[in-house]
């Protein structure tokens, strides 16, 4: 992470390069890392159309979960002047979760006010994986989700299930 | 009715044409019919009632209609209106002649019955008939008949004739009258047209037979032979036939010309005075027209190829066709020009004036004629050229030519001193000039002289202009054969004046780079070869560099891609002295075979030649030439170290026979005269060079004069980016200075590192040098920690880091096979190099355990060098080392220097001794031998390098490879060949041995490994270990961008846009071509990673 900090100024150390080179330098940087040292169960890619500051990512629901064999395809959007400003991150595959609502927004502080440089994409998508696993349901965006997480896990379950539909890129 | 006034207007004319000829056969005028339409059938009646055959087409068909005669009218119906129907009734002028007056005297006489008038058309009728023309014009009768009349006009024939010309005073009542002389051309006209054409046609489609020789029929087996000559007999028997036919129209001119001079005199009537001059020549103006439209495309055709042979005799062009014997040497003879006592030249000249004079005479010199000589001349002039001077390009080679024709004019080109262009302007000067002169004026009429001094000019242009394509069109054989084609260039420099021809030139030459050299047939090596001989060439060429730009861009881009090309460059400069004396040597020999089958088959032609042509060239000349040349070229080779290839359309390929490098590169490195040249170059503007000349046209905006030819510099720049440049450089520098066994000669690194940072700067040029300072402080070190082990033993622990060592033994690790006993208790001479980790290219560790005394040694290198430099560690890359191992088998001593791996594990067949203690008995013990997975366990080595070690040391003939016994499976036994006589022992050996071996049953210790071995892989990778880990690395890395892409981006995707993914991420760059990156995906795929879907689409299997 610290190299990812330090290796931004460097790329932008070049004179009149717009905001947004910075920004994709940043992102190729954070690709390489992604392949080079993938983490579990997470992934994430720049879209199709070779935007790279739109990326498609995929978590897979963590063991001992509602969501364990489920997979979840999300996408991000990033702003010109990321890493300063969070990307905007949602859940494309329909999820039944606490912290998410229904059109797949995300209720995470990291993405809000928490956000800091120091985070990237793989960090973004190793918090939303945890997030699977305990929702903060201090703070939600389905209600009912945070009710029934504590009341009745079977129904959550079967909830989570229900609402779960493999989507498909083509 | 009209039977009896046609049999009294039959009789008239018959008596006419009594009183005229005096025998029955001369036919009366033909048909004369132009009548007014009411007429025509009845005159068409009077005439056959007649009985006296009126209508002959030819001669041959005379007899039969006289006979015939009285048959019905309808019979010869068609014949007439043949003659008749084409003409149309009131037009005289196209018409058939004769009886124009005869119809008005139908007409008149009754009505007006003035004497005037009928004593003019009796007057007319006798003039018309005295100068009717005969039916046939070959005939020797008719031409015979007519020259005893053709003497004198009677006074008879002049009083009419002047009655005519003079109608207006003389015969006042003849309304109608008409001019003589006019009738006259139309006569010869229709006549011309209908007797004189076929006969022609006749002459063409029989070839021999139109002259009425029947001989030439039957010699149909000369008839392919002699193309010349049947072409000639067809142009000479046209000649004849229309000289025949002139003088017939010529003869009754004539008697009109002298009835008219000689009734001038006697009729002085106040009449104005007919201009004999002005009819003379106009009558010859509308014959020679009708002559000359008259020529048919097949007589076209024949008279160019008369000309074709003549003209090619005189201008020393040798004719495809002819049937002398040394035309079938066309091959190998060049055109040259004839000398003054060639009897050939001075016939066929000779036979050509005559032609051009006899052809001026019939008329058919004109504008036709003009243009095809005009033709014929311009393809002599590019046979002449292509056929003298293409291939000939060595300047010497061409001195026995020109030496020949040393009357070159001084006035022409003064400054041009290349020997072709020399010859080529003599050869149009006094010879092309001089035919076109000596034609031109056979048949030009004015005054003016045909050939001008500018006119001159202009060929001598156009001649160049030839040249000049002809050496575009060969530039590339020319580059090939670099240096010896310097006087073709001496030719292109000279011709290649207009920005034009440097524009076909450039393009012409990108052309045949394509076809010939830029594809995948060619070795890189031989690429940047004849990439060197294009820099030399077009140095020589054009010192402006401009047409190079031109010529390079197809060439730089194909270069960019040989991924080798760098490689090829760097090596090439880093070329040992050693190699370039090898290499030198090589094609000195090569020359010199290539200078003998030239000289032998060179002087074999010109005795051909000489034999065929006369004293021009004799063998001698020839031989002394080639000589010359074979010195001067070896001198110049000397120079400039380009290598030698035969010129012509060899194929590339042979040029690559040194060894395999480009040596030319460090030639011209060392190559002091250039160093010299380069400096004085370095003046912007030198006063003093008096060969300053202007940029070229064709240069760019922002072009800059090259200081100098800079073979090296050129190749590098055209390398692409210099990065790319000091990387390999870099990679290779480090290779070299880690394989030397003798650090001390950088010589060639030096200086190349020293070419290479005057163009690229120090900076980015530091790595090297602090890889060559390494290897040298080292050195230095290696000293101070061997005089520090002698003083002081006592050893300091040092921890630091990022100091990474590689160490170099380069002395005696003694080393002794299995039954050699004898433990060496001399120290191991060790040494090592020290590396900064920083500024090397990324070298890969490898692991394996190396022997005991090593890793002492090892040891207390290290400690040395930690107590010498503190804070630094030293990180060994064993696999580099290099081994001198010194190897006592029972009959011998094997000494070889080898890498480490390699020693580490012939050293491993050494092991057992110290087991067993030290002794001599060594005479029973059975060879040691060892399989590979025991190696493998005890060193710790990789697999395949263990398996390249081994078969290292079985090419060395110390270890023999045993056949795998049938119960292990690809795990190999290897053993000492301890007697070089031994007998081969083999499989079943294994048996023999298996109870006192060594190492305990080796068969069945180890558990069987599948396939260890292949022996090609491993030695592969072990002569570049920096690439293959890289790759593996790279290739993981990629799996995981495709992965990722596939599972995120797009579920399937077709490969080209994967492809453009991966380019555009990876901030690196993606290397892979499209094909690269498929096979890549075909493995996975293979490997059940991934499938393939419709559409070429691929996509992760889901699991």
């Amino acid at each position: 992470m610290g190299d990812i900090q330090n290796s931004a100024p460097t790329f932008g150390a070049r004179k009149n390069i717009d905001p947004s080179q910075n920004a994709v330098k940043r992102l190729q940087t954070e690709l390489m890392q992604l392949m080079t040292s993938p983490a579990p169960g997470v992934s994430a890619f720049p879209s199709a159309d070779g935007n790279l500051l739109s990326w498609r990512a995929t978590i897979e629901g963590p063991e001992d979960t509602p969501y364990a064999g489920l997979t979840f395809k999300l996408s991000f959007e990033f702003p010109a002047n990321y890493p300063y400003a969070p990307p905007t991150v949602l859940f494309r595959t329909p999820i039944y979760h606490p912290n998410v609502d229904f059109s797949g927004r995300i209720c995470l502080d990291i993405l809000k006010d928490k956000w800091t440089a120091a985070y990237n994409t793989q960090t973004v998508l190793l918090s939303l994986q945890s997030l699977l696993g305990e929702p903060n349901n201090a703070s939600p965006l389905n209600g009912e989700a945070a009710e029934l997480w504590d009341k009745d896990p079977t129904l959550f379950k079967t909830k989570v299930m229900d609402r779960h539909r493999d989507i498909d890129d083509d | 009715m009209p039977a009896a006034v046609g049999s009294r207007w039959q009789d008239r004319r018959r008596r006419v044409f009594q009183s005229v000829y005096q025998t029955d056969l001369s036919p009366p005028p033909p048909q004369a019919v132009a009548l007014p339409s009411a007429n025509l059938s009845f005159s068409q009646g009077l005439q056959y009632l007649s009985g006296t055959g009126p209508t002959v087409t030819s001669g041959s068909f005379y007899d039969e209609d006289t006979q015939e005669a009285t048959q019905p009218a309808f019979y010869n119906q068609p014949d007439q209106g043949l003659l008749v129907s084409h003409t149309p009734s009131n037009s005289f002028h196209s018409t058939v002649t004769a009886a124009s007056q005869p119809s008005q005297v139908l007409l008149g006489a009754p009505d007006t019955g003035s004497g005037d008038q009928v004593a003019y058309d009796s007057a007319w009728r006798l003039v018309t008939a005295r100068i009717t023309l005969p039916s046939s014009v070959t005939s020797p009768t008719s031409s015979g008949n007519l020259s005893p009349d053709a003497a004198l006009p009677s006074a008879e024939f002049c009083d009419a004739l002047a009655h005519i010309v003079h109608a207006s005073t003389l015969l006042p009542g003849a309304l109608r009258t008409d001019d003589i002389f006019s009738w006259h051309t139309h006569q010869v006209r229709a006549h011309f047209s209908q007797h004189v054409i076929p006969l022609l046609s006749g002459c063409l489609d029989t070839g021999g037979t139109g002259d009425g020789d029947p001989r030439k029929v039957s010699d149909q087996e000369r008839y392919k032979s002699s193309q010349y000559e049947r072409h000639m007999v067809v142009v000479m028997s046209s000649i004849r036939t229309l000289e025949a036919a002139l003088r017939l129209y010529s003869h009754g001119f004539d008697l009109l010309v002298k009835g008219i001079t000689q009734a001038k005199s006697a009729a002085a009537f106040g009449t104005p005075v007919v201009n004999v001059e002005i009819l003379v020549n106009r009558f010859r103006r509308d014959i020679h027209a009708l002559v000359g439209n008259s020529a048919s495309q097949q007589l076209t055709k024949s008279l160019r190829a008369v000309l074709v042979r003549l003209v090619g005799n005189i201008l020393g062009i040798p004719s495809e066709d002819g049937d002398d014997d040394d035309a079938r040497n066309f091959k190998s003879r060049r055109p040259a020009p004839p000398t003054d006592d060639d009897f050939k030249a001075l016939a066929a000249r000779q036979r050509l004036h005559e032609l051009v004079e006899q052809l001026h005479n019939v008329g058919l010199a004109g504008e036709r004629f003009q243009v095809l000589f005009a033709e014929v001349m311009n393809w002599m002039m590019s046979a002449f050229v292509c056929g003298a001077y293409a291939g000939v390009w060595s300047a010497t080679d061409r001195r026995s030519l020109s030496s020949v024709l040393n009357t070159v004019s001084k006035g022409t080109g003064s400054s041009v001193t290349s020997p072709c262009i020399i010859s080529l302007m003599d050869w149009i000067e006094n010879h092309f000039a001089r035919l076109s002169f000596e034609v031109l004026s056979r048949i030009s009429h004015g005054s003016v002289s045909p050939v001008t001094l500018s006119d001159l000019k202009t060929y001598q242009s156009l001649a160049l202009g030839r040249l000049s394509t002809l050496r575009i069109a060969e530039l590339f054989d020319i580059v090939l054969a670099w240096p010896d084609s310097r006087g073709a260039l001496d030719d292109l420099r000279a011709t290649i004046t207009t920005s034009a021809r440097r524009l076909q030139l450039t393009s012409h030459f990108t052309q045949a780079l394509k076809t010939r050299l830029l594809h995948p047939g060619c070795s890189t090596l031989e690429i940047l070869q004849t990439y060197i001989d294009i820099i030399h060439t077009f140095h020589a060429l054009d010192h402006s560099k401009v047409l190079l730009g031109h010529v390079e861009p197809s060439l730089k881009l194909y270069l960019w891609q040989r991924e080798d090309a760098v490689r090829i460059v760097v090596t090439g400069l880093l070329a040992s002295p050693e190699e370039v004396r090898a290499a030198r040597k090589a094609k000195e020999i090569s020359k010199q075979q290539a200078e003998q089958k030239k000289a032998g088959k060179r002087s074999e032609a010109s005795t051909r030649r000489g034999a065929g042509k006369g004293p021009v060239v004799t063998p001698t000349t020839t031989g002394r030439s080639s000589r010359t040349t074979s010195t001067t070229t070896r001198q110049r080779d000397d120079l400039h170290e380009s290598s030698m290839r035969t010129p012509g359309t060899t194929p590339i390929t042979g040029k690559s026979t040194g060894t395999g490098k480009l040596v030319e590169l460090a030639l011209l490195l060392n190559d002091p005269t250039k160093t010299r040249h380069t400096l004085v170059e370095d003046e912007e503007l030198d006063w003093n060079d008096m060969n300053w000349v202007p940029d070229p046209v064709d240069a760019g905006a922002n072009y800059k004069r090259p200081k100098s030819e800079d073979v090296i510099g050129t190749l590098i720049s055209a390398l692409g980016s210099e990065d790319v440049f000091i990387k390999e450089f870099a990679s290779i520098v480090a290779e070299r200075l880690l394989s030397l066994s003798d650090p001390a000669r950088f010589d060639q690194e030096l200086r190349v590192l020293d070419l290479l940072k005057r163009r690229f700067g120090e900076a980015a040029l530091q790595n090297c040098d602090v890889m060559i300072k390494d290897i040298e402080d080292s050195r230095r070190l290696d000293v101070d920690i061997r005089r520090a082990w002698d003083e002081q033993r006592t050893l300091t622990a040092a921890t630091p880091m990022m100091m990474s060592g590689h160490f170099l033994r380069s002395a005696d690790k003694r080393k002794k096979a299995a039954l050699q006993r004898q433990q060496q208790q001399e120290p191991t001479q060790y040494h090592a190099r020290v590396l900064s980790r920083l500024f090397w290219p990324a070298l890969d560790r490898e692991h394996f355990l190396l022997p005991d005394p090593i890793i002492e040694e090892q040891k207390r290198y290290e400690q040395g060098y930690e107590h010498l430099k503190s804070n630094r560690k030293l990180t060994w890359l064993n696999q580099l080392g290099t081994v001198r191992v010194e190897l006592e088998l029972r009959d011998r001593t094997v000494t070889v220097d080898c890498t480490t791996p390699q020693a580490t594990v012939i050293y491993a067949f050494n092991d057992s001794d110290s087991d067993n203690g030290h002794g001599i008995e060594i005479d029973n013990k059975p060879p040691a031998r060892r399989t590979v997975d025991e190696l493998y366990t005890t060193l710790q080595m990789d697999e395949d390098l263990i398996t390249s070690c081994l078969e290292y040391w079985v090419s060395k003939s110390v270890l023999r490879r045993l056949r795998s016994p049938a119960n292990t499976q690809g795990s190999h036994t290897y053993v000492v060949i301890e007697s070089l006589s031994d007998p081969i022992v083999d499989d079943n050996d294994d048996q023999f041995f298996k109870d006192d071996d060594i190492f305990g049953n080796p068969t069945t210790s180890v558990p069987a490994q599948e396939g260890a071995q292949p022996a090609e892989d491993p030695k592969q990778e072990s002569n570049k270990p920096a690439m293959d880990p890289k790759e593996q690395e790279r290739r993981t890395i990629y799996w995981q961008y495709i992965k990722g892409m596939l599972t995120n981006a797009s579920a399937s995707m077709p490969l080209a846009q994967m492809a453009m993914m991966m380019k555009m991420l990876i901030a690196d760059g993606f290397p892979w071509t499209n094909e690269e990156l498929g096979e890549f995906l075909a493995e996975k795929i293979a490997e059940g990673e991934m499938e393939l879907v419709s559409g070429g689409k691929y996509r992760l299997v889901k699991k």
